[in-house]
């Protein structure tokens, strides 16, 4: 108790200085990679993709992002073995922020694939199980995000094969691919902007104060979807037929208009990524801050501040413009091979299960949901090659990650705790 | 400090394993399409003609060569393609052999001085024209691949658009059979007036010139592969 009155200040100050480190490093690597798909496809400039992430990961983070940071915050551990030491929930909540930090630091440097999420989720283990016990960990919980972490990628992937099925279907496969491709686009942006706001306001949104009930949430995403659909319409309905460009590929047409496309889901993989990623940098950071205020109180149900909210999504922001646009750059390069019709439906798909995830309150990797569903639209034989050696990569960065980020935690929590005492 | 992009999506991506057969297709064309030229320097006597025709061919061969190795190196075997790797490579494979069957019939000109008998050259002509065609015919469907990823290789009309190619493939092999036989008889009708070892090569030659339309019709099954689920 003494601990946290005499040094509360400055123990506050290491939560927020750790908590932008880590949110930071997320804007600085993921939010890159999630956007990297509309870059690579020419659909945004590098600019508009900070511009778009800048938005939408904000509002993303700001409005559906309470649900996995409370899972982040009390989902993981159980402290009721510490209630009287609360000072040991701060220490390891800080210890787990640096640790996941840091460790993302390392990989982003080396090039390893890891996961955010992974990252904290590792870390959080591994303080708990030094600082309160193994039996405070909830397994069971931890065994439901390892699940999850298969079955969204795969989530993903189902939809992204669904789509590419329809273009296929309604605008590839038809005698007047251009005109099909014109008259279908608002149906998909639609379907965007409608999947994302109804996924978003399914469950009320009670940290913002604003109850919407069933019906009510239904109409006004089907209002967003018809807005978003409306500009999407705007922006395609002029994209005529040159057949000298049609030459060498038959569908270049056709791709012109799916690129403006991207644009949308580039909008709702910044919101996706900002429901779901920021908890993982704000969520130990909120935990803190709700100990510390409450004078230790460590079991209580605090909602969420907004301010810790607008500061993770500041962080994220940060990073994606300090060192962010440069991986964009490279990550953008390198998947031209996805084409805008293939990005629209990777992406759309991705967004959709991100989101989706959020409202459940699971933590799960938006790389890794993009990858699952690139894997659909190779499924459904729509790419040239994908090297599925990458899958193993990711396994392994998932089996490494999590080790990884415990031990580290373990070794900052025994250090705050020697200094602090 | 330096951050180096950890997305997996940009791994996972690999070049399109149809630009490079495509490109490799191209090269096998224009080696093909010197055949005439080298024909031609043959029954003008221009020996001189004859060895730049075939030294020409001989470097265009060695240019599809590069690709196609180029191409093998990148296939691995953890690549989930849109089509059977086992296909692909027999397709660059069967691509590959009518480059080297230019090359083979540029070697035999080179070698031998040979007799020309003038009441072929129409046939030959015919021949070549036809052997032409039928790779003009294969390389348009190989043209077509890109299209064919983006329909998923199922249903509908772009297959119906390569069906289409790929039965006039077949046409123009079953024409060249017939010219190959009156080519063959009017060889066997004129041989006793020439040289028997000329002779022995000239239908050498006709049988490598038959072989490139062969090839061309093997590409067209490897592709109805692609096509059938």
């Amino acid at each position: 108790m003494d601990i946290l009155t005499t040094y509360g200040t400055i123990l506050m100050a290491l939560a927020i200085i750790f908590g932008l480190y880590m949110t930071w490093g997320i804007g600085a690597n993921d939010l890159a990679n999630a956007m990297g798909t509309s870059v690579g496809a020419g659909a945004v400039t590098v600019k508009q993709a900070i511009f778009i992430a800048i938005v939408f990961e904000f509002l993303g983070a700001v409005i559906a992002g309470g649900h996995v940071t409370s899972t982040i915050r009390k989902g993981i551990i159980d402290p009721a073995g510490i209630i009287d030491n609360p000072e040991i929930l701060v220490y390891g909540m800080l210890a787990s922020l640096l640790a996941a930090a840091f460790w993302l630091m390392i990989a982003s440097t080396k090039g390893w694939p890891v996961s955010t999420t992974h990252s904290i989720i590792g870390a959080l283990i591994g303080f708990a199980i030094v600082g309160i016990g193994p039996e405070s960990v909830k397994w069971d919980k931890v065994m439901k995000i390892v699940a999850s972490w298969i079955i969204s990628p795969a989530i993903g992937g189902t939809i992204s094969f669904l789509l590419v099925m329809s273009t296929r279907k309604l605008i590839l496969d038809t005698d007047n691919p251009l005109k099909n491709a014109k008259r279908y686009a608002p149906f998909y942006i639609f379907i965007v902007g409608f999947i994302i706001s109804l996924v978003t306001l399914f469950k009320g949104l009670k940290h913002l104060n604003i109850e919407l009930s069933g019906p009510e949430s239904f109409a006004f995403a089907a209002l967003i979807g018809l807005l978003t659909a409306a500009i999407g319409w705007y922006f395609v309905r002029n994209i005529q037929d040159i057949p000298n460009e049609n030459r060498e590929f038959h569908y270049t047409s056709v791709e012109k208009v799916f690129t403006p496309m991207m644009l949308f889901t580039a909008c709702a993989m910044a919101f996706a990524h900002g429901s779901n990623d920021v908890a993982n940098g704000i969520g130990p950071l909120a935990a803190v801050v709700s100990i510390i205020s409450s004078g230790g109180e460590v079991m209580q149900s605090s909602e969420l501040p907004l301010w810790i909210l607008i500061l993770g999504g500041s962080g994220i922001v940060l990073g994606l413009v300090t060192l962010g646009y440069r991986v964009m750059l490279t990550v953008g390069k390198r998947i031209t091979e996805l084409t805008p019709s293939r990005g629209f439906c990777a992406e759309l798909a991705a967004a959709t299960t991100v989101v989706l995830a959020s409202r459940t309150g699971l933590p799960v990797s938006t790389t890794h949901i993009l990858v699952g569903a690139v894997l659909g639209v190779g499924l459904a034989r729509g790419i040239g090659a994908l090297d599925l050696r990458v899958i193993g990569n990711i396994i392994l960065s998932w089996l490494v990650t999590l080790p990884a980020g415990a031990v580290m935690a373990m070794i900052f929590f025994f250090t705050l705790k020697g200094i602090f005492g | 400090m330096p951050f180096r992009s950890t997305s997996p999506l940009s791994r996972l991506l690999r070049k399109s394993p149809f630009k490079p057969i495509q490109e490799h297709m191209r090269a096998v064309f224009v080696c093909i399409c010197s055949l005439p030229p080298l024909f031609e320097a043959l029954f003008d006597q221009d020996r001189e003609k004859v060895l730049e025709h075939a030294e020409q061919i001989r470097n265009l061969e060695t240019e599809a060569d590069k690709i196609k190795s180029r191409f093998r190196l990148n296939m691995p075997k953890t690549l989930l393609l849109p089509v059977d790797r086992e296909d692909l490579l027999n397709l660059i494979a069967d691509q590959d052999s009518l480059a080297d069957i230019c090359e083979n019939i540029g070697k035999i000109l080179t070698y031998r001085d040979m007799e020309v008998p003038h009441t072929l050259k129409p046939y030959i002509d015919e021949l070549l024209e036809g052997t032409i065609e039928v790779s003009g015919e294969a390389r348009k469907m190989i043209e077509e691949l890109d299209e064919l990823v983006e329909v998923g290789f199922g249903g509908g009309r772009e297959i119906e658009k390569v069906s289409k190619i790929i039965a006039g493939v077949r046409k123009s092999e079953h024409n060249i059979d017939g010219v190959l036989n009156r080519t063959r008889q009017e060889l066997f009708a004129i041989e006793s007036e020439l040289n028997p070892v000329d002779v022995m090569f000239w239908y050498k030659i006709i049988e490598l010139l038959s072989n490139i339309s062969d090839q061309a019709e093997n590409m067209a099954d490897r592709l109805l592969l692609f096509l059938s689920r």
